[in-house]
């Protein structure tokens, strides 16, 4: 366990920090998760509900706003890995290095800004719907994954750099086969945080119109329907869990074998 | 309107917003920082009590803000008591877990020092392992008030006080004439309470840390 506070650690840990090789207590997350989620659905079915939450706890709505939020998420994801990574890549380069603070302290400030004051902005610059809220999840989705990236960067030893140097690597090879393999953890612990991020974010789009399971909590409060407002709170939560134990296997599962 | 203008027009509210938003989140760190600390202390001499401690508030931190305030309106109703029990149980997880890392990190042979110069156990908790401890708590405090602020804009949708309300005024008069205005006063006005509440810490930790560990802390 590590402290909370210096940038890999405050991004990285959470409970399946080390899913794998637990044998089958690995399974008790999802399965703890599914089934939550089975006797979730299952009390929407047999409640006695009225008109109004009738309309939002049916089957075929909460799939599609589960598989909204669904969508809604792993897009953002992965325009995040799509523009972080290089990103973080590109301003950790010796001739960009003079960089790092500059774009460090935006990404702390940046990390500072309530999402829901983002979104918003963006709906008021953009539009509502599904895309201002994916431009918002990615905006804010990217600092973890970039200050990560470039954190793992830094952090690998200059002097294995300078050794596969020194045995003839060109630049772009000892980026690819030495320093990123060793940032890889780092990285990794920061994609990690970015998604279990963006669920809650991707919850927040239901103000704009941007879909997902939000839509039952807000629905909920304001219709004052309790049941709708906990039914989607729940799947919200389940889903977050879900996700952050996908991706502590993932990163696991992806961690160089030399490390 | 321009910005400026907004603000100079209901400066007064604004400025009892921004006050609330700081109270709420000064008065949730207190909280988070008592609990925190006092549960750090019974829990880090046991492995399995720390545990179970770093996994239930690991579990509930990885439960999203909007899901939380959902679900504590249920027992608790709007207003207050849902966004004052979110803040305090985000709060919670970095101080707790910095507690019992900065704890554990204090060095045995220290401990057995002053065990054996006749301190009691409470006045070696209280002389060498707190204050060594000191600054890795300060920085889950820091953290803790960087969550803390932002999650306090979302109180603001079930009916909490503090900035978030511009926010979301800004949000239910899209299109109208204030709605930025009012969106960017709450967002800035919460990065700037943010930055603010960051360099307090700073401040507190240098009048704070222990004169033995400054050098290097």
């Amino acid at each position: 366990m590590s402290a909370v506070g210096t940038p890999a650690a405050r991004t990285g840990g959470g409970p399946a920090a080390a899913p794998l090789g637990a044998g089958w207590r690995t399974l008790l997350t999802p399965a703890g998760v599914l089934l939550a989620a089975v006797a979730t659905v299952a009390y929407t079915q047999a409640a006695d509900l009225d008109s109004t939450e009738a309309r939002s706890l049916n089957l075929p709505h909460i799939a599609a706003k589960t598989w909204e939020h669904v969508g809604l998420t792993a897009v953002s994801t992965l325009l995040v890995l799509a523009i972080a990574v290089p990103l973080g890549v590109l301003v950790s380069r010796r001739w960009m290095r003079w960089s790092t603070p500059a774009v460090l302290a935006v990404a702390n400030i940046g990390q500072s800004a309530p999402p829901v004051g983002v979104i918003v902005l963006l709906a008021i610059a953009v539009g509502i719907g599904f895309w201002p809220a994916v431009v918002a999840l990615v905006l804010y989705g990217m600092l973890p994954a970039l200050r990560n990236t470039m954190v793992g960067l830094r952090e690998v030893d200059p002097a294995l750099v300078e050794a596969a140097r020194g045995i003839g690597m060109s630049a772009w090879r000892v980026l690819v086969r030495v320093e990123l393999p060793l940032a890889v953890p780092v990285i990794l612990a920061g994609v990690r945080t970015t998604v279990v991020h963006n669920v809650g974010v991707a919850g927040l789009a239901a103000f704009i119109n941007g879909g997902g399971l939000g839509e039952l909590v807000v629905s909920g409060v304001n219709t004052s329907r309790v049941a709708t407002l906990v039914v989607g709170s729940v799947l919200i939560a389940l889903l977050a869990l879900l996700v952050d134990w996908i991706a502590g296997v993932v990163t696991a599962a992806l961690r160089p074998k030399g490390l | 309107m321009t910005l400026p203008e907004y603000i100079a027009s209901r400066f007064d509210m604004l400025a009892f917003q921004a006050v609330q938003h700081a109270s709420m989140v000064a008065q949730c760190l207190l909280v988070a920082a008592a609990v925190g600390v006092g549960l750090g202390i019974l829990v880090h001499r046991d492995e399995r009590a720390t545990a179970l401690a770093t996994g239930a508030t690991s579990v509930l931190f990885t439960i999203p803000s909007l899901a939380m305030l959902g679900l504590l309106i249920a027992p608790l109703g709007l207003g207050v008591a849902p966004s004052v029990t979110a803040i305090v149980l985000y709060a919670l997880l970095p101080v707790l877990r910095n507690t019992i890392v900065g704890l554990n990190g204090v060095d045995p042979a220290l401990v057995e020092a002053a065990r054996g110069i006749g301190m009691s156990r409470s006045r070696v908790l209280l002389r060498v392992q707190l204050p060594l401890a000191w600054p890795v708590i300060l920085t889950g405090l820091r953290v803790a008030a960087q969550l803390a602020m932002g999650i306090g804009a979302i109180a603001a949708f079930v009916s909490g006080p503090g900035l978030g309300d511009q926010i979301f005024s800004g949000l239910a008069r899209i299109g109208a004439a204030n709605a930025l205005n009012a969106t960017l006063v709450g967002t800035l006005g919460i990065v700037l309470m943010a930055l603010l509440f960051d360099a307090l810490f700073v401040l507190i930790g240098k009048l704070t840390t222990s004169r033995g560990i400054r050098s290097h802390a």
